[in-house]
């Protein structure tokens, strides 16, 4: 799938980066600001994101968030502080806490684009935290 | 003034028809005379409602002479700072001819100011028609200016509180801002030293290097996952062992995708001083390590994992069944030195035992109560 990766620290990015190929996905752009991932949403249609809520303009990666969910763009937060994110997840279909490990994130990309494959049938694993475990459930029909 | 002298003989006479109606040794008029409450009694009949009689209390209360007091109207106790609706309340008392009870500002004489607790109630004669007024006088200025003293005191107090809050709170502020900070950066530079050895493994061609570099990697993410579980339980001074050990273990069995390995888990929360995490985690990392690289040698295996109090003390047990196999000197002989280094900065005890293909490996923290209870 083609990733991309929305975090303001060069360092982590680039090697978010080699991780996300070594699974074997492309990776689209690298953005560090909203601007920068606005306009990578618009010209390189990616599958899926990894959004730093802290970007270089402030904490715009919720918007960054919302914008990718409004174009249908599956993403994970990845932030030092998940209880920044908004009650609904701004459409997230979940969030990796920072600073992750090498299997942590590894698992959780596996999981992820096993799902958006289409095939939901693995477990997430524990360093994905799902959109839907912290999110109040809606009432059953 | 002939007309004043008039005025005040005319009063005098009154007042001298009231005392001659009593006998000298007449009980009530001795009572007025020397009582320690100021009286007065005044004559309606005559023009401006003139004192015809004051007792000796009145005299030290106002400090004017019996001469200066007969044949004026009361309203010479008045003074500027006299509120202006109290003095009506009272005239349309007496202009009713009706009981009245003021706390009214007066001036004696020399111009100081007393607060007054009044009471003038009419004193009518057969016919019900009123013959005098009577008025008795409190000087209740102490427990005025008490009163004025405590509500000062008490805006005093409140201000104060206020400022105080104030502060704290904005003290609270910065120092919440600063913890997150300050625990951002920390969360970064982990994330980063751990990048930095991971870009050094994938550019070096040297397996063995590569190896030392995984194995530095390794602990560095442990301590990345301490970082992580601080500071989210209620009492941010605790860490729970736990909590550390399930995301820990199944990360680390999860990323093997080996199917052949067999992880069961028997937790129950157990929290610790967050100033113990760190040891304690670096132990759980390499006993958890240790069993699942043995089991990535031979054909899997099975690992279980025990965290939980024992007679008071907390047990961490890492069982594994899989054919112990020649592990990495290097990083066995790390491992080793930094389980004896936690271990001695715990006082923890951590027994190995072998039973044919199963490895159990039990740490054994001692805790007093009193240890447990104050970090």
């Amino acid at each position: 799938m083609k990733v991309m990766i929305v975090e303001d620290e060069m360092l982590l990015a680039m090697e978010l980066e080699s991780e996300v190929e070594m699974a074997g996905h492309e990776v689209t752009g690298l953005a560090m600001s909203r601007s920068q991932a606005q306009e990578q949403i618009g010209s390189s249609k990616p599958d899926f994101a990894f959004v730093d809520i802290h970007l270089m303009d402030g904490p715009t990666g919720v918007d960054v968030g919302r914008e990718l969910a409004a174009a249908g763009i599956p993403y994970v937060f990845v932030s030092g502080n998940i209880k920044k994110i908004p009650q609904d997840f701004a459409g997230a279909l979940g969030a990796i806490e920072k600073p992750y490990t090498m299997n942590g994130m590894k698992n959780a990309l596996a999981y992820v684009s096993a799902v958006i494959a289409g095939d939901a049938s693995g477990s997430p694993p524990v360093s994905l935290v799902l959109a839907e475990d912290v999110t109040p459930a809606k009432p059953q029909s | 003034m002939p007309e004043k002298d008039q005025f005040q003989t005319d009063a005098r006479n009154a007042g001298n028809r009231l005392v001659a109606g009593h006998v000298s040794e007449d009980p009530f008029a001795a009572a007025f005379k020397a009582t320690r409450m100021p009286m007065i009694v005044t004559d309606p009949n005559q023009s401006d409602n003139p004192i015809i009689f004051c007792n000796n209390a009145f005299l030290r209360l106002s400090g004017y002479s019996d001469d200066e007091v007969i044949g004026r109207n009361c309203r010479f106790l008045q003074g500027p700072e006299t509120d202006q609706e109290t003095i009506s309340k009272v005239r349309e008392a007496i202009a009713a001819g009706q009981d009245v009870a003021v706390d009214i500002l007066n001036y004696r004489k020399d111009g100081s100011q007393f607060w007054n607790a009044v009471f003038i109630s009419p004193v009518r004669d057969e016919a019900g028609a009123i013959i005098y007024f009577f008025a008795s006088q409190l000087d209740f200025t102490n427990v005025k200016s008490r009163e004025a003293d405590l509500a000062a005191a008490r805006h005093e107090a409140e201000a104060e509180v206020a400022k105080h809050t104030a502060n704290l709170r904005s003290a609270l502020e910065a120092r919440t801002l600063l913890v997150h900070e300050v625990d951002h950066r920390v969360k970064n530079n982990l994330l980063t030293m751990a990048s930095i050895v991971k870009m050094q493994a994938r550019v070096t061609k040297d397996d063995g290097r590569r190896q030392t570099l995984m194995s530095v990697l390794n602990r560095i993410e442990a301590l990345s996952t301490v970082q992580r579980k601080l500071f989210t339980l209620d009492d941010v001074s605790k860490f729970d062992i736990s909590e550390f050990a399930r995301e820990l273990v199944t990360d680390l069995v999860d990323a093997t995708g080996r199917k052949d390995i067999r992880l069961t888990l028997d937790l129950s929360p157990l929290l610790v001083p967050a100033v113990k995490a760190t040891p304690l985690s670096l132990i759980v990392n390499e006993l958890v390590g240790d069993a699942v690289r043995r089991g990535l040698s031979d054909g899997g295996g099975d690992i279980h994992v025990v965290v939980r109090r024992l007679n008071g003390h907390f047990l961490i047990r890492i069982e594994d069944t899989s054919e112990p196999v020649e592990p990495d000197i290097e990083n066995a002989e790390l491992g080793q030195m930094l389980l004896e280094a936690s271990a001695r900065q715990l006082g923890a005890e951590i027994e190995r035992k072998q039973e044919g293909r199963k490895t159990i490996v039990d740490v054994v923290l001692l805790v007093d109560d009193h240890q447990e209870n104050t970090h």
